[in-house]
């Protein structure tokens, strides 16, 4: 195995054993999302049940295709969230002092980022992210035009959701004040990234912001794939955004890793908390 | 080829700025935390740095170790450029630093170590003997399983000793590795710093435990504000400051014909005599001089007929001499 790999299970497992330590962390992952997905439809249905609301969205007339928009856009939401929340712990580790133990080795710094955010993935977001494919297929809700689009639909989430793990995790880990980060990345990135409402029904220049965020895109190649029995033809605009935003967070995560540490190489901020 | 740690004009300033209205702007003239070092240290030797607070110990010890960047000058780790060959460098050396940082909480000892192994590429199968070794090395082989946030700070700051030496450096830069711990531990640890260059290991200490540095060190960097202000052995560093000997007198009474006898084999060796009266209202004479004086007093005593009520003689120390050379101005006053 080579040392990028190495460093990239070592640092999951690390992860691991410092924030998910407790058996109670699994009814967060399962309990939280949830209650979050049912505050949402039942305060989107009572709009819904209007006579004009599925004029302008079908989906809005049957009560199980928008629970499915809905938990679509909560499953989605839960694997981006969980990055920014592991990338904010990230930032602990200046204050516990081993980030500079991390700078002194020789690890590949990206393999770090991406350990930590896949880490983050896959531990914060498995739980529901079964309960959510189980429940899909109970309740017969999935719309799938060839069992490809299954895999279109994964690759979709996953890795430009390690791509925005390793980006925000490169971005916190040397800023001292990344709270606000936090705080800017929670409601408003469900607001932008039409979690809880068709993008057709924001105004233009929101859906310009949300462009920017690649759950927007993630969501729209879910929702498409999985419900809407669209193939790869019709999605091959917002998958080729997402391919430009994959790779446009991996740069900068490589760019910002690279002039952060030399930030602080100059500064000696890497210390400092 | 092990040919040592080696810095060249060394020199690193930080960039200060400041508010000024609505922007930042650097400061007019920033202090250099490093001023022009130069340095070596062998491998197979342990290697003293000294100074003050604020000499600028650790500061060079952070860009040795790849932490900062120097402002200028060059450091190189085995023919290797610290700041070129970064990642090279950084497999061949390690660092222990005092206060117990630098280790998880919630992992275990052995989930540390492992974890650190990972990071420096350690073989599998080497890996799983080292913890083994480390663990044993450092006592915690039985609180190995437990998290370390059980720890006390003691068996915390071993365990971090541990992890400094799970890459087995060929170079091992030490910032106070003794702060904190318990006499038998940090006596172990010297053993084992002892050891670790008598290995091959080329170790640079910096402690502000003198007696363990006089211990340990076959050479001494002394620094202040960020410049050498003398090198050598412990006992060469000790005898280049003025202040050497001191003689302490105390008589059983007053008696002006003895002071006026040690005031003039003060003048006649050009000696520093102080005189003050001691806690009993007895006269107390200290004579410090580059050599023993204390026959000569004592004959000067016995001859104006005084009798003498106590008498010592503190040798030179290193600490003298840290003080001297340091801070001279401090000594003076």
């Amino acid at each position: 195995m080579s040392h990028a790999l190495r460093v990239v299970a070592a640092e999951a497992l690390k992860q691991h054993r410092r924030l998910f330590g407790q058996p109670l962390v699994l009814f967060s992952m399962l309990l939280w999302p949830l209650l979050t997905l049912a505050a949402t439809y039942y305060t989107v249905l009572p709009v819904m049940e209007s006579a004009a609301a599925p004029q302008r969205w079908p989906v809005a007339a049957d009560p199980r295709r928008l629970l499915a928009f809905l938990a679509a856009g909560a499953l989605a939401y839960t694997f981006f969230f969980s990055l920014v929340q592991s990338a904010w712990h990230f930032s602990f580790e200046r204050v516990s002092g081993t980030l500079e133990a991390l700078f002194l080795s020789p690890a590949s710094r990206m393999a770090l980022v991406i350990g930590n955010g896949a880490a983050a993935l896959t531990q914060n977001a498995w739980l529901f992210g079964c309960f959510a494919v189980a429940a899909a297929t109970a309740a017969d809700v999935l719309d799938v035009a060839h069992p490809g689009m299954y895999v279109v639909a994964a690759v979709a989430l996953l890795v430009p959701a390690v791509a925005w793990g390793a980006f925000l995790n490169s971005l916190l880990i040397f800023s001292r004040d990344s709270a606000f980060l936090y705080t800017l990345l929670d409601d408003p990135l469900w607001f932008v990234a039409g979690v809880r409402l068709p993008l057709f029904a924001l105004p233009v220049w929101i859906k310009v912001v949300g462009l920017a965020f690649p759950l927007t895109s993630s969501l729209v190649v879910l929702r498409g794939a999985l419900l809407d029995r669209a193939d790869l033809g019709d999605l091959v605009v917002p998958l080729g955004w997402l391919a430009l935003l994959t790779v446009g967070l991996f740069g900068g995560a490589s760019a910002l890793l690279r002039l952060g540490e030399a930030r602080v190489q100059r500064t000696g901020g890497l210390q400092v908390f | 080829m092990s040919t040592g740690i080696v810095t060249t004009d060394l020199r690193k300033t930080f960039p200060v700025r400041r508010w000024q209205g609505w922007r930042r702007r650097p400061a007019a003239a920033p202090v250099p935390a490093v001023d022009g070092l130069s340095l070596r240290i062998p491998p197979g030797q342990v290697t003293g740095l000294l100074g003050l607070n604020g000499a600028g110990k650790t500061t060079t010890i952070r860009i040795l170790s790849t932490l900062l960047r120097p402002s200028g000058g060059t450091v190189s780790v085995d023919g290797l450029d610290v700041v070129e060959h970064a990642r090279e460098v950084r497999r061949r050396i390690n660092v222990i630093s005092g206060g117990e940082r630098m280790v998880y909480d919630r992992l275990t000892a052995r989930e540390n170590l492992w974890y650190f192994g990972q990071l420096y590429d350690v073989p599998r199968a080497r890996l799983r003997v080292r913890i083994g070794e480390l663990l044993d090395l450092v006592g915690l082989t039985e609180a190995a399983r437990l998290p370390v946030e059980r720890y006390s700070r003691g068996m915390r700051q071993r365990l971090v000793i541990a992890r400094g030496l799970i890459n087995d450096p060929a170079y091992l830069l030490l910032d106070e590795p003794t702060l904190g711990l318990d006499a038998p531990i940090a006596h172990q640890l010297r053993a084992l710093i002892a050891q670790l260059a008598a290995d091959g290991v080329g170790v640079l200490l910096t402690s502000h435990y003198l007696a363990e540095v006089e211990q340990l060190c076959r050479h001494v960097y002394l620094i202040a504000r960020g410049s050498l202000v003398a090198q050598g052995s412990p006992a060469q560093l000790a005898g280049q400051t003025v202040r050497r000997h001191t003689v302490r007198l105390v008589l059983a009474e007053a008696d002006p014909s003895v002071t006026a006898a040690l005031r003039a084999l003060a003048v006649r060796h050009d000696a520093e005599l102080t005189v003050d009266v001691d806690d009993e209202g007895r006269p107390r004479f200290a004579l410090r001089h580059p050599e023993d004086l204390v026959g000569a007093v004592v004959t000067a005593v016995v001859q104006q007929g005084g009798a003498v009520a106590g008498l010592t003689v503190t040798p030179p120390t290193l600490e003298d001499a840290i003080l001297a050379l340091a801070d001279p101005a401090a000594v003076a006053r």
